[in-house]
């Protein structure tokens, strides 16, 4: 196929489909019902070390878990979840949160949208300092 | 012997095909409410994964054709373009892709190429289309060699590859439960295929087939879906990002940070590039394996149950 029909063709059907999927509310984030739905997201990618403490944020789209091998992040993956440890994590407090850096390369960014109170109380349960 | 011989390019001719049958099924589930999921930056994720395959292949291509056509000029064997041809080398190259698939997910090498495919947490058609970039540095078109050689010329072949994959495209959904018994035991299905996508410990490494599920079955790693478990699809540890660049590269460069540790002899660095995902030089890290033996330490009642039946008497 010809690529001045082909190129046109890949770029409208993937910006229709994506237009059409935001419309229709498919762009929504994961929300943790409880600390059991946290519990399970954390279980999901880390089955051999429960929490010992979960602490949702406020608008439950992420959860700080404590184990016994440290600390480490729920977060939304779209409408999924995944999960991350916190070692080697750098933190940075945003406009609306927090912002962790992890030396991650198919992870790099955590986003955390906290309130003012979770924004102060998080980095130090993380066992991390907060950087200007 | 055959010169000149060209095939249509089935793959790009499918593209149209590929956006109406998306759109299809999100209409099927947004009034059957049931048969699959879609989100929105997943599902862009996994469509520019598939441009992006389609680019590659453009700039890359001429590796693999340069190749096989190599191949082709040495080859005494030439076995003609007659459709009985034609078949059987549609037939023999799926069981090339069985090989290249399992590879995929036993060697972490092409792991790495491969890996991307199974990345999104989803189960739809737009997965089918989260495909890799990097497949030329795997050098798995070494396993094409032999269809060559035997004299079954390089545009056939891609063409019996390019039908492979289209015919793969349907059975990433959710949409379709089981089909006909009798095509459910020689044909890939839609059932078989979201076993091999499952991340739980019972579906690991199997159902690698393309086409013909026989392979599977022939080889010893077929697991039927399971009606008691649902599979949860993605990676044993999903990513955490959307961004086409890191989800076709991590791999890559996972492994070249395993690889270049300091203080690990050269036997240890060449593991981390040929061993099976989860292999580490300490033992700090669990294979698919050493998850499945885990997972039934916790629960040993599951022995014997699909995924877990050749593990009987174990843990």
């Amino acid at each position: 196929m010809p690529l001045q029909i082909l190129l046109p063709m890949v770029v409208i059907g993937i910006a229709g489909i994506v237009i059409l999927l935001h419309l229709l509310g498919r762009s929504e984030l994961a929300r943790l019902e409880d600390e059991a739905a946290a519990r399970r997201a954390w279980l999901r990618e880390y089955p051999d070390t429960p929490p010992t403490r979960v602490i949702l944020s406020h608008d439950r789209h992420a959860a700080l878990i404590e184990t016994a091998h440290g600390a480490g992040v729920v977060w939304p993956m779209g409408m999924d979840t995944t999960a991350r440890y916190l070692r080697g994590a750098e933190i940075h407090r945003t406009k609306d949160g927090l912002r962790v850096d992890l030396p991650d390369f198919a992870a790099p960014r955590i986003r955390l949208r906290l309130n003012d109170e979770e924004a102060d109380l998080w980095p130090t349960l993380m066992n991390r300092k907060d950087s200007p | 012997m055959t010169e000149e011989l060209t095939y249509p390019d089935v793959v790009n001719f499918a593209v149209p095909f590929f956006i109406a049958a998306i759109l299809a099924e999100l209409v099927w589930i947004l009034i059957k409410r049931r048969g699959g999921r879609y989100e929105t930056r997943d599902a862009l994720t996994s469509l520019l994964m598939g441009a992006g395959n389609v680019a590659s292949g453009i700039v890359l291509g001429f590796i693999a054709y340069g190749f096989f056509m190599l191949l082709w000029e040495i080859t005494p064997l030439d076995l003609g373009t007659s459709l009985w041809v034609v078949l059987l080398c549609f037939v023999l190259d799926d069981l090339r892709y069985y090989w290249v698939h399992r590879f995929g997910h036993r060697i972490r090498w092409v792991w790495a190429s491969h890996v991307n495919h199974h990345s999104s947490q989803h189960y739809n058609l737009t997965t089918a289309l989260r495909q890799t970039w990097t497949g030329t540095f795997t050098f798995m078109m070494l396993v094409r060699a032999p269809l060559i050689l035997l004299g079954f010329h390089p545009a056939m072949v891609l063409f019996c590859g390019g039908l492979n994959l289209i015919y793969q495209f349907w059975i990433h959904t959710e949409a379709i439960g089981r089909m006909p018994r009798w095509f459910e035991a020689v044909m890939n299905t839609p059932s078989h295929h979201r076993v091999h996508h499952g991340r739980n410990p019972r579906y690991l490494d199997a159902n690698y087939a393309g086409v013909f599920i026989v392979w599977d079955k022939l080889f010893g790693t077929f697991v039927p879906e399971y009606e008691k478990e649902k599979v949860d699809y993605g990676l044993v540890h999903n990513i955490g990002t959307f961004n086409p660049l890191r989800v076709a590269f991590h791999e890559w460069v996972a492994i070249w940070r395993d690889a270049t540790q300091p203080g690990l002899s050269l036997r240890d660095r060449l593991m981390y590039c040929i061993m099976p995902p989860g292999w580490s030089h300490d033992g700090s890290r669990t294979m698919s394996d050493g998850i499945k033996r885990r997972h039934l330490e916790a629960h040993p009642e599951e022995i014997g149950t699909p995924g877990f039946t050749d593990m009987a008497g174990r843990p």
